[in-house]
């Protein structure tokens, strides 16, 4: 999903880099706060680690084979600031001595996969352990997370490339998320079993969630949830559904075309609210999205009774 | 005089786990060079990391442990690890800079040299332990011989007064072996050396310390001690090859 | 993995590796940020920072085939991304136009990073004032990423030798047990390197 250099317009490398600067900004005063500075090398190392984990390659269907992301794993293990800076730096690395994702969509790159990934995945992660804890609950959660992550962040990149006027919205979108949902998988997969490994071997590694309630924690949260929604309100949300008409002039004289960006012989973009019929494009796409996401999710739980049939002891909690 | 190093009753455990250390008690004049052997899980590395802070974590109550009369305390415990330079047994995990310059040049950055001035200090260390002309070298390429010879120049750029060396020559190869002891043969400052290596202890150092379980069970002169079989045996140790001639008074 | 490739040169000498950092820096940034933004129209730009570039890898010394097997190896990944642009109309010449920048960018980064140090880099970055504890952690990334990759290909060997089921269960089982250890590991020797760093008195 690093999206190298010449496939983002001027307006969205803009966009992208404002947005991650303010984002990493965030992590780094909210890490700052909350950890001492005995958590810097950790940071660098999982770093490191993260980077030698995505060279381990696992194999989606049709000979194709994806890597680990490891954003909602960095987020669960370290906490979701720490796993921002930590995924920016493995992307700033992978761009300069790799060449693995452009320079002007550094941005766009941290955007999807150190900000969207983590954040979203996080989010969704606490907020399903909350309903459902213990070992079984962070399985589910973690595994589910791991697979919206991977799928949010890939959908947020095909809306970068359709913005810029790279690819058309509608296919790119198809073949994007399809890819991502099937690559989302094994990163659900390899999130959950890394899981169960440490629960087995070194539980005291796994987070404990109630670190929270810190004073800097609310706004940190809020500005994140800030700075996504607004990636989503420009590289997601216009595509999905139609804007108002005021809105979209408006976002026409700032630059952002999405009428353009939308190939006119396919079929109307979908909304959540249109339902013309079944037999619809649009609603077809939305129904199968649906379905999906519960096959997802109903794997995750079938995963965690695979892997703990007895149920096995709670996280450890901070005493 | 005041001794290098004091350690007075010093007793420690892990977080409220079975006791590691219990009363240990010694004293280090300024400039010998003392022996620090034991078995594994003796404490040995725990003992040594008292001398500059790392442990314990959080330090309340009476000091046990003083490096030229001063305790090690939270107050000024940046004037110890200025005076007392550790070199940790694996030496990957100390040359934490992406260039041996930079590493080298850490310590005294952290100390507040000037920096006009640290570009020499580097060169002098590097050429201290035989390495110049390595400014520039990334760490990862060097052998291990190499990159402890780079962390004992990095330690020497801050000018310690004590060096306390842990499990110095576990990992290397004979000649790297006889390169250390000649390297520290020529340097007079206070040193602690803890070894499996009785060799490079009968080499090196004038006295020792047995340590076993957490307490010392023996120390007096390092021949002495070393060419006694019973003790070293007893304490999970072996008389080593060059002693083997030696046969000492029964000890009472 | 030969862990030279990723700089491998960068610690040589040549007129362009003694150019400073920074100039080198601004310049990749600026010619990139011209490569995406001026318009396909004037191709003489463009034939002009080929050109350039050329004669920036000629001097830096670094030896053409390196470069060229390096663009090479990037290219199926930017073609396979650009291929999404042929689906619209007008597609092949934004394909095109996608192809020239992003191998013009590519070769741009790769003449930086073989004539840079990642430390002379980051020293700019310092100097810049970017946030020292980001710094510090992409330096210690930079420095124990080796070291991880190599702990981690030794223990994939070691445990292929040792398991015997077959198949995609055994792939899966190694990935994660590999992962989940390489992790413990690490976060082990970040607390050794902490009690280094502060036994030389950091912070």
């Amino acid at each position: 999903m690093h999206i190298p250099d010449g496939f983002l317009d001027t307006k969205t490398v803009i966009a992208t880099s404002a947005l991650s600067v303010a984002g990493v900004a965030v992590a780094l005063r909210h890490f700052k706060a909350e950890d001492q500075p005995r958590k810097i090398p950790l940071l660098g190392l999982t770093a490191a680690f993260v980077f030698a984990s995505q060279m381990l390659n696992f194999p989606v269907a049709g000979g194709t084979s994806g890597h680990l992301i490891g954003a909602v794993l960095t987020a669960i293990l370290l906490g979701p600031s720490a796993a921002v800076i930590v995924i920016t730096s493995v992307l700033v690395v992978q761009c300069f001595l790799f060449a693995d994702g452009g320079v002007s969509a550094l941005g766009a790159n941290v955007f999807n996969m150190a900000l969207v990934a983590p954040l979203v995945g996080y989010a969704i992660y606490a907020a399903m352990h909350k309903v459902y804890s213990g070992i079984r609950g962070t399985i589910v959660a973690a595994s589910f997370a791991s697979w919206c992550s991977a799928v949010i962040a890939s959908v947020c990149c095909t809306g970068e490339l359709a913005l810029s006027g790279t690819v058309p919205w509608s296919t790119a979108f198809v073949a994007m998320t399809g890819v991502h949902a099937l690559i989302g998988i094994g990163e659900g997969l390899i999130t959950a079993l890394v899981l169960a490994a440490l629960h087995a071997t070194r539980p005291e590694l796994l987070r404990a969630e109630d670190e929270s309630g810190r004073p800097g924690d609310a706004k940190t949260f809020v500005l994140y949830g800030l700075l996504v929604v607004i990636g989503l309100l420009l590289f997601v949300v216009p595509f999905a559904s139609p804007l108002p008409d005021g809105l979209e002039r408006v976002a026409k004289d700032l630059g952002f075309d999405y009428t353009a960006a939308k190939h006119p012989a396919l079929p109307a973009p979908f909304g959540a609210y249109r339902f013309p019929g079944i037999a619809g494009g649009a609603a077809s796409a939305v129904v199968s999205g649906i379905v999906g996401v519960v096959a997802v999710f109903a794997l995750s739980v079938g995963l965690s009774f695979v892997l703990f049939p007895r149920g096995g002891k709670t996280v450890q909690q901070k005493p | 005089m005041t001794p290098a190093v004091k350690v007075e009753n010093l007793n420690f455990s892990f977080n409220a786990g079975s006791p590691v250390l219990s009363a240990v008690t010694f004293e280090v004049p300024e400039g010998e060079c003392l022996g620090l052997i034991g078995p594994n899980g003796a404490g040995k590395s725990t003992l040594l990391l008292h001398l500059n802070g790392i442990l314990p974590e959080k330090k309340s109550g009476r000091p046990s442990v003083f490096i030229f009369g001063e305790p090690v305390a939270d107050e000024g415990i940046e004037n110890i690890r200025r005076a007392v330079g550790f070199l940790f047994q694996n030496p990957d995990d100390q040359l934490f800079c992406p260039t041996v310059y930079e590493d080298v040049a850490f310590g005294p950055k952290q100390f507040g040299m000037p920096d006009s001035h640290i570009g020499e200090i580097v060169t002098d260390a590097l050429a201290k332990v035989g390495l110049r002309g390595f400014e520039r070298r990334s760490p990862h390429h060097l052998s291990l011989g190499e990159k402890q010879r780079v962390c004992l120049a990095g330690i020497l750029a801050s000018q310690p007064k004590i060096l306390v060396l842990d499990e110095p020559t576990s990992d290397l190869d004979p000649r790297g072996k006889r390169e250390l002891i000649h390297l520290l043969q020529s340097i007079p400052t206070t040193k602690i050396i803890a070894s499996h290596d009785l060799e490079l202890i009968v080499h090196l150092c004038s006295r020792t310390l047995v340590l076993d379980n957490g307490s010392i069970v023996a120390q007096g002169g390092t021949r002495e001690i070393l060419s006694d079989e019973q003790l070293m045996l007893a304490h999970g140790l072996e008389k080593p090859h060059i002693l083997q001639h030696i046969h000492p008074h029964p000890r009472t | 993995m030969h862990h030279d490739f990723l700089d491998r040169y960068s610690r040589s000498d040549s007129p362009m590796h003694r150019l400073s950092a920074g100039a080198k820096m601004s310049g990749a940034l600026l010619l990139i940020g011209a490569i995406i933004t001026v318009p396909l129209r004037f191709g003489w730009f463009f034939l002009l920072a080929f050109g350039g570039l050329i004669t920036a890898a000629r001097v830096s010394r670094v030896p053409a085939r390196f470069l060229v097997r390096r663009l090479l190896f990037l290219e199926p990944f930017v073609a396979g991304v650009a291929v999404l642009s042929l689906l619209r109309e007008g597609g092949w010449i934004v394909f095109a136009g996608i192809v020239v920048r992003s191998t013009l960018s590519l070769a741009t980064i790769l003449l930086l990073t073989n004539t840079t140090s990642f430390s002379t880099m980051l020293e700019v970055l310092r100097k810049l004032r970017i946030s020292p504890t980001f710094i510090t952690i992409l330096a210690l990334m930079y420095r124990y990423l080796f070291v991880l990759v190599d702990e981690m290909e030794r223990m994939q060997r070691a445990r292929m030798s040792r398991s015997f089921t077959k198949g995609d269960r055994r792939l899966w089982r190694l990935l994660s047990t590999t992962i989940g250890e390489l992790f413990v590991r690490s976060s082990e020797r970040a607390e050794r390197i902490y009690a280094a760093m502060c036994a030389r008195g950091w912070q």
